[in-house]
Order: structure tokens, then sequence, then C-alpha cells
């Protein structure tokens, strides 16, 4: 029974960190409905400049946050300026395709700037564990869990309550009759990147210091499918609904299934069980369901 | 007169060309192939890897050859991708190359039948199968370096050393791809003859997240001793998953591609203080061939890169001498021209090459193309790796049998 | 080159529906299948098996990319598992052809046959997940194949997880080199390529397209999306087990690493940048993937060391990373360029050259 605690805590506070990197990727989908390839991609990004500014001499962790925060929004307007506006109103899967590019893109460029080689990203968190009864927690895990429930409260805030969040779910829901309405469609597309950039810089530090930095951090971009895909692609709280579930299956498959089937089914229980969940909800749990018209 | 000269002229001109293309084939330039993979999946090893292989034969052209001969390596990129290494291959080819060094499992796979039938030398040291130390079944295949059934044979020789007895608890966690899941018949077989109680514990690819495995194995099963098989960014967070769960590291064995100085910098040096890494080459800067290498940098009035003496790129340097010395047997006993028939039958030939205490004692024959399964452990000590045992094997009967078991199976 | 013209009147059925229905048409088509026929002559003078060994990569990614598009490009149903397919293709061609001695062509057929009856397994969530969703569910398709493989010994045999087989030999002449295995290739190259052709201008072709365009109105007009979708996913999985079986024979080796998630959005890229619903589009996508990055290599190096003298050992990273970051921002260039892909370009060429030099 111990056990089964520890197995849960941990993939719950896993989850929480999928769920991080989850939440750039619904971000852009909810406003461009485009899946982004590059996410993880953007989240190595992000992961290889912090461990870049804080491997300089004396630059404290909260100045590196600060310049990184601003350089991954920037980052995130030039990618949409560059390449993304030039595609408004063009097949929807060319825009998945240059993410794709983009990704190689990215890949070559940061080892071509800061070279391949593994560096790693300190952060002032302790490595020991915190004890309570029977659960091991992880400090860095619960940082992590920290800034993805401020995300979602700040998110969920901004989407509701804020003028520019209702016309981004408005573009979301419609792209033409938003702009009817006058809502200037393109700067809410640099918007949702520049955010989804801003959220690839958390999960980037989080996870650059949890697995060290190289271009292999791009990795967690393919962990999160499963995430999305459970919690709906539009929807923020799914992301972090799909994250616990995910990072609590995960780690219960590891712990009760491996040893009867002698192999890690760790990866791709999450798939079945996403299939299966996309039989009884084809839009995922919170997923907006669209209702088709001929 | 005019038309004479003109004659003479055109004569001239081709018996210079004639002399030069008699002049180029007596300073032959022999040429040596390999793939790498900077870009791909295994980029943090190839990149370091690859650098060692071109910077020890410049060394050796700097020598003046061998006999005379200089030797052209071409590198290939082919980012781990199947296809881009069968290209990689048939360019290599075509450029004349007659010893090959090949790179990655997945490709040395479909290379092999290629090596087969062309008659190119290739060695795979740390990838492809383990099987093909069996010469007689493999005749162009040199796995050069000991293999991952010799790497668990080791392992499992080191934790008897230490004190393992019946009933002591080892645990194996392995990548769950084909390189890692090779071992497992070794493993399986020595648990069984020492009686060990064993359980395996298998990571999926990417394996950026483990930290369920490693609580079965610390809280659950309560493992005395891990041998642990992983790779790419796998290995750091393994490491760094044993330390929050307070296992002493100095108990976790790691075969050959999970203890890189990059794993370290991953985990954090702190973190994984104590960690035992094997390796079948030597690392570090303190051997004479480390430090000729670093003295041609000096003389170039070049810096040396950090990378130098670092585990993959010494690994890298043991790719190029062994694929030099044959070349140099296969002079000496047979003579130039050097064709892949030659190269192999000189490769067969080395004995006991070890470049000065670099190398375990190497010792190739026509049956044997693994040089004997040596290796040997560095421990994590500070912000580097030491010596922790010397050179050793383990099992050797236990592998010779399954070797000559999957060559059974594969006659029927 | 042009299928259609205005002023064309046809008599008879049989003209009217004639895949080329104009004879400089019938010609160019014949001319092209005549030069792909020839094309190794040249090369086997020059005994140059490297590059036939490229256009061989090629021609066997046509197959798979060409069965790929009647999935995503006609039939609209986004898919990221065409690895998972090739790689069921080609350990059915092994294992048929190492432990119950089978002839080659029946291992690439029934690798064909076995690849898409587990095709159409994996289509059935189509009937209910749509768009990108179904897209991830591929994936899902791709993971749990790759599982099974590796995990299933009697299909891995042992833990390499790898099958070699034997040459193919047709008529007692062993398929031995670059330049043999070519016409091997060709020969499915050509039957997929034609096929593609035909099937998708028939009644299952413009189901396929009804489907895609908008499937409720398809439903309604009486066109049975259940089977046409399962169809489709049926005849795509086909040609990815036949190119996946001709990949394991071209090789002599059955891996399932050939044909991991990175082969399977390598193809998908290969059909958007080719353009999606054209099967000349996925050849031109498959030449553009699979060529660009080893003429990268080729000139890049040539390059840098022929002209600025750099020695390679010095800067292998950066060209490397470089040839990566170029192929990437000419993915992106091309897409935004024109985004309808290649084949769109070719049309827009042809359009030009038509009246050329007369045009309005």
């Amino acid at each position: 029974m111990e056990f089964f605690f520890d197995l849960v805590t941990n993939g719950l506070l896993v989850g929480l960190t999928y769920a991080l990197v989850a939440l750039g990727f619904v971000l852009i989908y909810k406003a461009t409905s485009v899946i982004n390839f590059a996410q993880g991609d953007l989240v190595m990004f992000a992961g290889y400049a912090a461990a870049v500014m804080l491997g300089m001499r004396g630059m404290p962790v909260w100045l590196m946050a600060l310049v990184l925060a601003v350089g991954m929004v920037v980052l995130g307007f030039v990618i949409e300026r560059g390449i993304l506006r030039p595609l408004v109103g063009q097949p929807v899967i060319a825009v998945i395709m240059v993410t794709i590019g983009l990704s190689f893109v990215l890949q070559g460029l940061v080892a071509i700037l800061w070279g391949a080689s593994t560096r790693d990203l300190p952060l002032p968190v302790r490595m020991e564990p915190y004890i309570l009864g029977p659960v091991f927690l992880s400090p860095i895990n619960l940082v992590a869990a920290v800034i993805a429930i401020v995300f979602l409260i700040a998110f969920g805030l901004f989407f509701t309550r804020s003028r520019l969040g209702v016309a981004m779910r408005a573009v979301a829901d419609d792209q033409q009759a938003a702009m009817v309405i006058g809502i200037k469609v393109p700067r809410v597309f640099a918007l949702s990147w520049a955010i989804a950039g801003l959220a690839a810089a958390a999960g980037g530090v989080i996870w650059g210091n949890m697995l060290g930095v190289d271009t292999f951090l791009a990795l967690v971009g393919l962990k999160v499918f499963p995430v999305v895909i459970l919690g709906g692609l539009d929807s923020i709280a799914g992301a972090i609904i799909g994250g616990l579930i995910l990072g609590a299956v995960e780690s219960l498959a590891a712990g009760y299934l491996d040893p009867y089937v002698g192999g890690g089914t760790k990866d791709f229980i999450p798939y079945v069980l996403m299939i299966l969940v996309l039989f009884v909800r084809p839009y995922g749990f919170f997923g907006h369901e669209t209702i088709e018209r001929v | 007169m005019r038309l004479r000269s003109m004659h003479t002229a055109l004569l001239v001109g081709l018996l210079l060309v004639g002399l030069a293309g008699l002049s180029s084939a007596f300073a032959a330039e022999i040429i040596i192939g390999g793939t790498c993979d900077r870009t791909g999946p295994t980029k943090l090893v190839g990149t370091i890897i690859c650098p060692g292989v071109l910077d020890y034969v410049k060394l050796v052209n700097k020598k003046g050859g061998v006999h005379g001969n200089t030797i052209r390596y071409i590198e290939v990129e082919h980012a781990y991708k199947v296809d881009r290494g069968v290209e990689a291959y048939e360019r290599l080819k075509r450029e004349g190359a007659v010893a090959l060094v090949d790179y990655g499992t997945p490709i040395v796979y479909a290379l092999t039948p290629r090596h087969l039938e062309d008659k190119i030398l290739g060695i795979t040291p740390g990838f492809g199968r383990a099987d093909a130390t069996d010469g007689e079944r493999f005749p162009y295949i040199f796995p050069a370096a000991a293999t991952y059934w010799s790497q668990m044979g080791a392992a499992m020789q080191f934790l008897k050393d230490k004190g393992a007895k019946k009933g002591s608890k080892i645990a194996y966690i392995y990548y769950d791809n084909p390189a890692g899941r090779e071992p497992l018949p070794i493993f399986e077989r020595i648990c069984s003859l020492e009686g060990y109680q064993c359980r395996t514990f298998a990571v999926p690819p990417p394996g950026v997240e483990m930290a369920s495995q490693v609580l079965d194995i610390v809280r659950r099963f309560r493992a005395d001793w891990v041998v642990s098989h992983l790779f790419g960014k796998s290995p750091s967070i393994s490491i760094r998953e044993f330390r929050k769960n307070g296992y002493r590291l100095d108990h976790v064995v790691s075969l050959v591609w999970g203890a890189g100085e990059h794993d370290m910098i991953a985990a954090g040096w702190d973190t994984a203080q104590g960690y035992l890494g094997m390796h079948f080459a030597g690392v570090g800067r303190d051997f004479p061939i480390v430090q000729e290498i670093m003295q041609m940098y000096r003389d170039e009035g070049q810096e040396v890169p950090e990378m130098v003496g670092t585990v993959y790129y010494n690994r890298g340097i043991l790719n190029g001498a062994l694929l030099v010395e044959a070349v140099r047997l296969a002079i000496e006993k047979y003579g130039m021209p050097v064709t892949g028939e030659k190269v192999k039958n000189g490769f067969e030939q080395i004995q006991n090459f070890s470049l000065g205490g670099f190398l375990p004692p190497l010792t190739f024959s026509a049956k044997d193309h693994e040089g004997g399964g040596w290796v040997r452990l560095y421990q994590t000590k500070g912000e580097q790796l030491v010596p922790y045992t010397d050179w050793f094997r383990g099992y050797r009967d236990i592998v010779w049998d399954e070797i000559r078991k999957a060559g059974k199976t594969a006659m029927k | 080159m042009i299928n259609r013209e205005a002023g064309v009147f046809h008599t008879s059925y049989e003209s009217d529906m004639a895949l080329y229905a104009l004879p400089l048409a019938k010609i160019t088509a014949w001319g092209m299948v005549a030069l792909l026929v020839l094309l190794p002559l040249p090369l086997s003078l020059l005994q140059n098996e490297h590059l036939m060994s490229i256009v061989n990569t090629i021609a066997l990614a046509a197959i798979g990319a060409i069965g790929l598009n009647i999935l995503v490009g006609y039939t609209g149903q986004i898919s990221i598992g065409q690895g998972a397919f090739m790689m069921v293709g080609g350990y059915t061609a092994a294992i048929l052809s190492t432990r119950y001695g089978m002839p080659f062509w029946v291992g690439i057929l029934a690798g064909g046959a076995m690849s898409a009856l587990v095709g159409v397994l994996f289509g059935i969530p189509s009937l209910r997940i749509k768009g990108l969703y179904l897209a991830i569910a591929t994936l899902a398709a791709q993971l749990i194949m790759e599982w099974t493989i590796n995990h299933v010994t009697w299909i891995s045999g042992g833990a390499q997880s790898s099958i070699y087989v034997q040459n193919p030999t047709v008529f007692g002449w062993e398929l031995d080199n670059e330049f043999r295995r070519y016409y091997l290739i060709l020969v499915f190259f050509l039957l997929a390529y034609f096929a593609a052709q035909n099937l998708v201008r028939s009644r299952v072709g413009r189901a396929f397209i009804a489907i895609r365009d908008r499937d409720i109105a398809a439903e309604i007009i009486g066109v049975n999306i259940f089977k046409y979708k399962l169809l489709a996913f049926a005849v795509s999985s086909f040609y990815a087990g036949v190119a996946g079986a001709l990949w394991t024979y071209y090789l002599r080796i059955a891996n399932y690493e050939n044909f991991t998630l990175v082969v399977s959005i390598e193809y998908l890229a290969m059909i958007i940048i080719g353009g999606l619903g054209s099967v000349l589009g996925a050849v031109l996508g498959a030449i553009f993937i699979k060529l660009f990055p080893i003429a990268l290599d080729l000139t890049v190096i040539g390059i840098s060391e022929g002209i600025f003298g750099v020695r390679y050992g010095a800067v292998a990273d950066f060209l490397a990373n470089f040839q990566l970051f170029v192929f990437g921002a000419l993915i992106i260039v091309f897409l935004i360029a024109e985004p309808e892909g290649l084949a769109r370009m070719w049309e827009n060429v042809k359009r030009y050259f038509r009246l050329w030099p007369f045009s309005y």
C-alpha cells in the first residue's frame, strides 16, 4: 500500500510537469487550431538559454528568469510574424508541417549557437526529497506543480475576465466571425504564440533542471500528446487534469504491470487509455465539442 | 617543324601525366571511412567519438603515415537514420574505403549484409550484435570491444567479487530497445547459476522519466546491487532518481553507454558521486597516446579541446587505432595495395594491443572478433572519473556458449 | 504532362476514360517509364552504385508516400502511423521468407495484406474520432505496434528484434546489387503509381474525396462512410506494407528501428511538401525529403572544403547542424511560397509554359 501511495504521488507530481509543457501546446491550439510540433523544441530552446545565462558569472536566478521570460515572449512574436503570418488562411496541415520545419531549425540553431554538449541548469532548489510519512516529495516537482497551478489560475482569469482573453476565445471559436466583429485576428495569433513562449520558458527551466540541458530536452514535447488529447486539445484545465491522470497511470503501469509483461509499458499504456477515452469522448475530457453542420 | 614540336610537347605532357599517376600509385592513400551521428538522437556521443577518430588518424599521418602511406579518413553524417546510413556506406564504398567505423545499432544491423558481400571490414565498437563476435559467421564485422554480453558477464563477475552470494538481490534496469534487451539471456543464466534473486526493470525510450522504476527497485524490491544499461538522456535521470531515493550509487554498475561525462553533468557531479561506470577504453589524459594528441594540438598553436581525454573521445581513439593497426599489419604481411580482405586478415592478427595501458590487451583471431571482452570500471569522484578496478572480464564460458547457440539457431 | 485539353472531343467511352486521354500525355507517360527503366544503364556504366542506392531509397519512400497520400490527401484522415504499417509489412515478409521459405513476392504481397488488416484495425477509431485527435490516435498505433513487435518474441525473433533475410531471386537471378534491386523496386513503384492514379478517379476515389471535403455531406448523398474510411486505411496500409516489405528485402533485414516515429513524421512531411491529394506530389515530396539532406551534405562539405579550404574535422559539428538548419528552413520557405506543395508548383510551371511564349 505504501508503495502504491509512493507511485501515485510521484506520478501526480510528474504529471504536473507534463502539464506545464502541455499548456503552451494547448494555448496555441486554442487560438490558432494548429498542433505545434515545435513546442518541445521551444522548451529546449528556453532551457538552453537559461543554462547559458546561469553559466555566465554573477547572473542571479531572478534576472535570468526575467530575461528568459521576455526573450521567449519575443521569440514567440518573431516566430508568428516570420513564418506563421504568411500562412494565415492556408490549410492547417501546411501550418503543422511548418512547425515541424521550425523544430529542425531550432535544433540546428541551438547546436550552432551553443554547442551540442550537455549543460547543467542549477536552480536554488534542494535535491533531497521532503519525507512526509511514507511519501517522498521531490522539491523540484513541487516547484513545477506550483508554477503549473499559478499558470492555470492566471490563464483561467485571463481568458474569462480580460477583453483580450475573451477575444482569443472568440477567435478560437470562429475566425471569420471574430474578424467580422472587429477583432484583430493576427494580433491574437501573435499573442498566443507569445504566451506559448512564456509557458515554454517555465517548462524549459523546470525540465532543464531535472534532465540537464541539451537538445534532447525537446523529447518532453512527445510526452505531451496523450496529455493534451486526454484533457482535450483546447482546454487549459484539461491540460492539467490530463497531466495528472497520465502521470498517475504511467507510474502505476510501471509499478504493477511491467513485472507481468516483461517490458516497459509506461510509454504505450497512456496511449491505450487515450484511445479508450476518445471512443467515449471524441474531444477528450474537457475538449470543446464542435457541432457539425453540412 | 611546328607540327613536330607540338608532338614533342604532347609526348612530354603525356609522360608527365603518366609519371604523376605512377608516383601517386607509389605513395598511395589508404582510405578509411566512418559514419557518424552529429545531429541525430545520439549526437551527444557522436560529436565526441568522431573527433577522436579524426584526431588519431591525423596524428598517424603527421608521424609519417603507415609505412609511408597516408591514411585518408572520410566521415559521413547519417543522423542515425538507416537510409542515410546506407547512402553513407555506398558513398564510402565508392570512394574506395577498405574499412569502416560503423556507428549506430540499427545502421550496423542494416549494413552487416553489405559488409559481408562487398568484403569491406566494419568495426562496430559498442554497437551492433554480440553474436557478431563469431568471426566465422560474420567474417567482416568486428565488434572490436566488449559486447553487451561480455559487459554483462563482467558486471556480474564484479558483483561476485564484491560479495554477491546466493540469495543476493540484483536488479537489472535497462532501456527497452534491442540494445538494452540484448544482455538479458546472459543476466538470467548467471542469476540462476549463482542462485541470485534477480528482477529486470524496463525503461521505455526515450526514458526521460523513470521515477516509478527506481522507486520499485529501491523501496519494494530492495536490491543489493543494480546493473544499469541505459542510453541517451536516461542514465543521468536514473542517477538522480537513485540518489533521491537514498540508494548507494557505488552499488550501481552502469554498462558502457551510461557513464559518460555528459551524464554526470546532466545529473550534477555532486549527485553522481560514487557511481560506477564500465568502459572499454581508458578514461582521462594520463596515457601516452592522449598526450601525443594534445601535443599535436599545441604544436599547431591551438588550444586542446576540452573533450580530449573524455570517455567517448577516447573510444574514438580506440576506433582509429584498431583500424590503423589492422592496416599496418595488412601492409606488413600482405603488402600493398591494401584491400578489405587484407585488412580483415591483418585485424585477426592483432595481438596484445594495448597502446601503453590505454586499452586492455586486445587479441583478435579468426574466431574471436571481440578482442577478449575486457572492461574496466571507473568511479565518479569529484569532477573526474577515476579507475576503480583494473582490466577484467568474467563468465567467458557463458558468453561463448551464447555465441555458439546464436550461431546454431541462425544455421537452421 | 497535360491530361485534359479544351477542344478535344472523345467519341468513345474508352477514350474518355483513359488514364491519359491525350496522345501527348500518353507519350510523356511512356517516356517517363522508359526513362526510369533505362536509368541504371548510364549509372552501371559508371559503376556508380552510390547514386543508384539514392534512387532506390527515393523510389521506396515514394511507394509509402503515395499510400499515405491516399489516406491523408484524398480521404482527409491524418495519420502519423505510416511507420507502424511499414513495420508490419516488413516483419511479415521476413517471417514468411525465413521461417516458411516463401519466395519474395509472396512476402511482399502478404506483407501488404497483413498491413492492410492491421490498418483496418487501427482505422476503426476514425469512425468516431476526427482531425487532429485522429492524428494522435494513429500515433498510438505507432507506439503500440513498436511495443508489440519488440516484446512478442515470435514476431521479433529474439532480443535484437531483427530478422535477416536472403537476397530475393527472380528466375535464378539473385538481386545482389543496387542495379538489380532497382528493378524490383521499380516494378512495384510503377504498379503503385498507376494503381493510385486510377484509384483516385474511380468511384472509390470520388468517395474518398467526398469524405475528405465534408464527411457528413458525403454520408447524406449516400457514401458509406464506414466502408470507405476503413477502405482508405486498408489501401494506404497495403501500400505501406509493400513498401516495408521491399525495405526489408532491400536491406536484407527486418528491424523495427527502420520504421520509428521519426520515419512516420518524415512520410507525413513528404506528402505535405509534395502536395496533398496528388499522386505526383507524393513522389516529388519523397524526392525532396530523401534527396535534400544528402545533396546538402555533399554540397556543403564540398563547398567548405573546396572554396573556403577548411578542414572537415574542425567544423564538422557546425556543418552537420547547419544542414539541419537549412533543411528546416527549406521546408518553411517552400511551404510559405506554396502551401499546397510541390505538385501545385509544378502545375504552375506547366501552366506558364503551356502557351509560352504567346501567353495572354
